[in-house]
């Protein structure tokens, strides 16, 4: 498996740039979550990580550019998971999966036997199976989203760019969802970086953190050095208590009037 | 438990296939007896039975009648399989890859502009079966689609389904002007202008047919090998383009390869509307949202669709013969109302 | 899937039709493969010729019975008749009334929609000549076919059943009329039909030039023929070029005619402010009555003076044997023969 590095990264769309300089990697089986305000720059810098915006400065995989591989060799090792991902209605979900399969496929080519499989197995670690032949558009948020990481699976890459995946969806499919990337990265060996919008549930799985505020990053490191009360008010504007839980991970509580009179015991934080 | 099996065959149904060939022939049999030159329906199957090699009988046919059938309506037939079938699969593959289902070669001005390519060729002196004509009119057709997507991209995006047809729609009056006034200036009679602008299958022998089919051949299979790429599509440029897909590459061959098919059929049969959006949507009915089934059963729908079209032209005000765009803008009119309804609740 | 299948019952029902006709028939078949797809010029017929550029016909003989096979050039086409032709088809209503007056109407099977002259021609076969359907024509097995324009391209899909076609136009002038007269007659075996009608009609229309004098001429006159968007002939069409016959004037030589069409577009004001001394209404059910009626119109001193006239709509847009007729009544008219 691979790791992705990216080194000085500058890009934007038309005239300003929407990311500076921004160094950031990911070992093969690393998790890295992209926090930061809306409009940081977390989307575009997934996008420059998947080759879909040009960039000055470098981004590698396994130290070979990306923009020397073609775009189909890139597919192999990156899938890209949109934060809204287009459904193209009428299509199954057992087709939507099989694209995933396209930088596997000859150009005038069509699906093997090979593919097919690799696709029913996506199908199937995802809980998919009773959904295959039912078109797209008439899942929920849950089963969707399940369906998108799936096609990015049958791409078999070692690198996974998820743009907020959990974006619409009830706090038990936010956790089913990232149990099951967790699960993946941990057996398989894929590196993730995904941006996140949930500060406690991005600390919660990561394994290190980058925060990003008007396109630079403003700290990167481990969870709990990078998540304190302080830099999220600098940088969120946000009135916020930082907590621990038994394993020493950060967990973020919003606050009103600057934390009175409301005391919180960490072992319960439910109080 | 979903099988493989399942997984891979979901999208190719053979019965819609088998269905649209059936109708396929029956139209062209229907074609090739009806018609007011009264060659007996017998007579034409012994005609045709007695061409293959081995088979010796006597159809009883005079050789007036024989020529009817062998220069009149067998070529008319294979000829309004081949346009219905262009137009037809060039409309599936507008609409799959500028993924708006409005997107047809007549709506999207490329009939107009190749109208008008074909319109100066012959001014400009290039004989009527040369394979220039084909050729020009292909060029007018790529200036007509290159300016319509500018124009759409200027006022929106592409992909909503009113920028698209206005842009569209400016395109083709603008062609279709320009098509006029060159013809006018050429002494040709309103009739003439007419008579092109609404359609028409006429054949004299096989000269239209040879013109046509390489064109249309090698524009069909560039298509069909296309198919996988526009399900890729589908998902928009940015997540095809993550999925391994060079997408201007693939966009700008399919787009070529819809405007020569629909070209070549306008340089040969004037501008019939409304194939490329009747066809490949009811094929989406009856065959689902692949490309994979919709471009090829397009082809069988479309030929099927326009032989229909033609029988209904030249029978329904016998002895007149209604131009041919008339019947596929009666069917196509409405039925573009209703696909413009729908998409635009869809959205 | 219930719902797809209905779907294709009810497109298979829309698209369902009913059948054709009848007969039989035979004839000598010869393969011409050329087709044009649309725009052609209206005078020169998409054949296969080693072509002439002469406007006037040449035959290989001069009497009648005896002139076949003939071989007649016009417009730059050549046709090759193999016998006197007696199932002749005239896909318009000017050549019918030609083809009556140099004695072919015995050889007459078939007309146009508008065939309406002489009497006798109300009685051919009906062909559509605008919405033309080649096989309707092949059905009536006519041994010519004559054509004055051919927007579905029929000549080449008629040659390629082996049916000889003429091409004709129409006429600019008199002498193209005559040049069509000419054709006609050796076509159809009556090249002495054809010199008779020629011969008579060059000397009625000097008996009838000469009988006006100058009365007509320098007088402004306003040929009406499109009452809606006043497309008027000018002095270049044929129909002015009859006028100028008499000397007369016509107020649309002053509008402009880029395209040379000799129809400019006129408009109410210009006409108004022209005030032809004269009025001619060739449009179907116009009259001095309904011209006074339209607004403004009844300034025009034409009306006053009683100089508004209306000609037959059929006889001013044909240019046949009845170009006398229309000349005599525009003469009379001029001359004050007639009120």
């Amino acid at each position: 498996m691979s790791g992705i590095r990216l080194a000085d990264v500058t890009a934007g769309y038309g005239g300003a740039p929407v990311v500076r300089g921004v160094d950031a990697a990911a070992a093969p089986g690393e998790w890295l979550a992209l926090i930061g305000p809306n409009g940081a720059g977390k989307s575009t810098l997934l996008k420059v990580a998947a080759g879909l915006v040009p960039s000055e400065g470098r981004v590698s995989i396994d130290g070979v550019a990306i923009d020397t591989m073609s775009r189909r060799r890139l597919s192999r090792t990156v899938a890209y998971v949109p934060q809204i991902p287009v459904i193209p209605p009428g299509t199954t979900v057992s087709d939507y999966v099989l694209l995933g399969r396209n930088p596997h496929i000859g150009y005038w080519r069509t699906e093997s036997h090979e593919d097919l499989e690799v696709a029913r197995t996506e199908i199937a670690r995802l809980d998919l199976a009773g959904l295959a032949d039912r078109p797209i558009e008439s899942l929920s948020g849950g089963e969707r989203q399940r369906a998108v990481l799936a096609r990015a699976l049958t791409q078999r890459p070692a690198v996974l760019l998820l743009d907020e995946p959990t974006t619409g969806l009830d706090l038990g499919h936010q956790q089913q969802f990232l149990e099951s990337v967790d699960e993946l990265r941990a057996r398989l060996g894929i590196c993730v970086i995904a941006a996140v919008h949930d500060l406690t549930l991005g600390a919660l799985y990561a394994d290190r953190l980058v925060m990003l505020a008007a396109g630079r990053i403003v700290a990167a490191g481990a969870p709990r050095e990078v998540l304190t009360a302080e830099r999220v008010r600098r940088v969120y504007g946000a009135d916020v208590a930082m907590l621990r839980d038994e394993a020493g991970r950060p967990i973020v509580v919003p606050q009103r009037n600057g934390g009175q009179p409301t005391k919180v015991s960490t072992s319960d934080p439910t109080k | 438990m979903t099988d493989v099996v399942v997984v891979a065959r979901a999208r190719r149904r053979p019965s819609t296939a088998l269905i649209l060939t059936a109708v396929l022939l029956g139209g062209a049999a229907l074609a090739l007896g009806v018609g007011p030159a009264g060659v007996p329906v017998r007579g034409v199957v012994l005609e045709l039975l007695d061409a293959l090699p081995f088979v010796n009988v006597e159809s009883g046919l005079g050789e007036r009648q024989a020529a009817v059938l062998w220069q009149l309506r067998l070529p008319r037939v294979v000829l309004g399989a081949i346009v219905g079938g262009a137009l037809a699969i060039a409309g599936g593959a507008y609409q799959g890859v500028f993924r708006n289902p409005l997107a047809d070669p007549y709506l999207l001005g490329v009939a107009a502009g190749a109208g008008l390519g074909a319109t100066l060729a012959i001014i400009g002196g290039v004989a009527s079966t040369s394979p220039v004509l084909p050729l020009a009119a292909f060029g007018g057709g790529a200036v007509a689609v290159v300016v319509t997507y500018a124009l759409a991209r200027l006022g929106g995006s592409v992909r909503t389904t009113a920028t698209l047809i206005l842009a569209g729609v400016a395109v083709a009056s603008f062609f279709t002007a320009a098509q006029t006034f060159a013809q006018q200036l050429a002494s040709d009679t309103v009739r003439e202008v007419f008579a092109w602008i609404l359609g028409r299958l006429t054949t004299a022998g096989w000269a239209e047919v040879r013109l046509v089919t390489p064109f249309v051949l090698v524009a069909m299979l560039v298509l069909i090998a296309h198919r996988r790429h526009l399900d890729v599509l589908a998902v928009g440029e940015t997540e095809a383009s993550a999925l391994g897909l060079e997408v201007s590459r693939v966009r700008f061959w399919i787009v070529l390869s819809a405007t020569l098919a629909a070209a070549a059929a306008v340089s040969v049969a004037g501008l019939i509307g409304f194939v490329g959006i009747v066809v490949p949507h009811s094929v989406r009915l009856l065959a689902g949202s692949s490309y994979r089934a919709i471009l090829p059963l397009s082809l069988l729908g479309g030929a099927a669709f326009l032989l229909f079209a033609d029988v209904v032209a030249r029978t329904v005000l016998a002895p007149s013969e209604l131009p041919i765009g008339v019947v596929t803008a009666f069917v196509g009119a409405p039925f573009f109302a209703v696909i413009l309804a729908r998409a635009g609740t869809a959205r | 899937m219930r719902f797809r299948l209905s779907v294709l019952v009810v497109m298979l029902t829309l698209l369902a039709t009913a059948c054709g006709g009848d007969g039989s028939g035979a004839a000598t078949t010869s393969a011409a493969t050329t087709s044009a797809p649309p725009p052609t010029t209206s005078s020169s017929p998409p054949t296969t010729t080693t072509a002439a550029t002469t406007e006037g016909p040449t035959t290989t003989s001069t009497s009648d019975a005896a002139a076949f096979p003939a071989t007649i050039e016009f417009g730059g086409a050549a046709i090759t008749i193999p016998e006197r032709p007696d199932r002749i088809a005239a896909l318009s209503a000017t050549h019918v009334e030609m083809l009556y007056a140099i004695g072919a109407g015995e050889q007459l099977i078939a007309g146009d929609l508008f065939s309406n002259y002489p009497a006798k021609a109300s009685a051919l076969e009906k062909l559509d000549s605008f919405n033309l359907s080649v096989e309707a024509v092949v059905a009536l097995e006519p041994d010519l076919v004559i054509l004055s324009f051919d927007p579905v391209e029929a000549i080449p899909a008629l040659g390629a059943v082996g049916i000889p076609t003429m091409l004709l136009g129409t006429a600019t002038d008199l002498e193209a009329v005559y040049a069509q007269i000419d054709a006609l007659g050796a076509a159809t075996g009556n090249v002495e039909g054809a010199q008779a009608l020629i011969r008579f009609t060059q000397a009625e229309i000097t008996d009838i030039v000469a009988a006006a004098g100058d009365a007509g001429a320098g007088a402004t006159y306003y040929h009406e023929t499109d009452p809606f968007s006043f497309y008027t002939p000018n002095s270049s069409s044929f129909i002015g070029g009859l006028y100028a016959l008499l000397g007369m004037d016509n107020i649309a030589d002053a509008a402009p005619d880029e395209l040379g069409s000799g129809f400019p577009q006129l408009s109410p004001e210009f006409i108004i402010t022209a005030d032809p001394d004269y009025v001619f209404l060739a449009g179907v059910g116009e009259t001095a009555e309904t011209l006074a009626a339209r607004d403004g119109w009844d300034t025009l001193s034409a009306l006053d003076s009683g100089r508004v006239f209306v000609l037959d709509p059929d006889v001013a847009s044909r240019w046949g044997p009845r170009v006398v007729d229309l000349l005599r009544s525009i003469a009379d008219a001029v001359t004050g023969s007639i009120s």
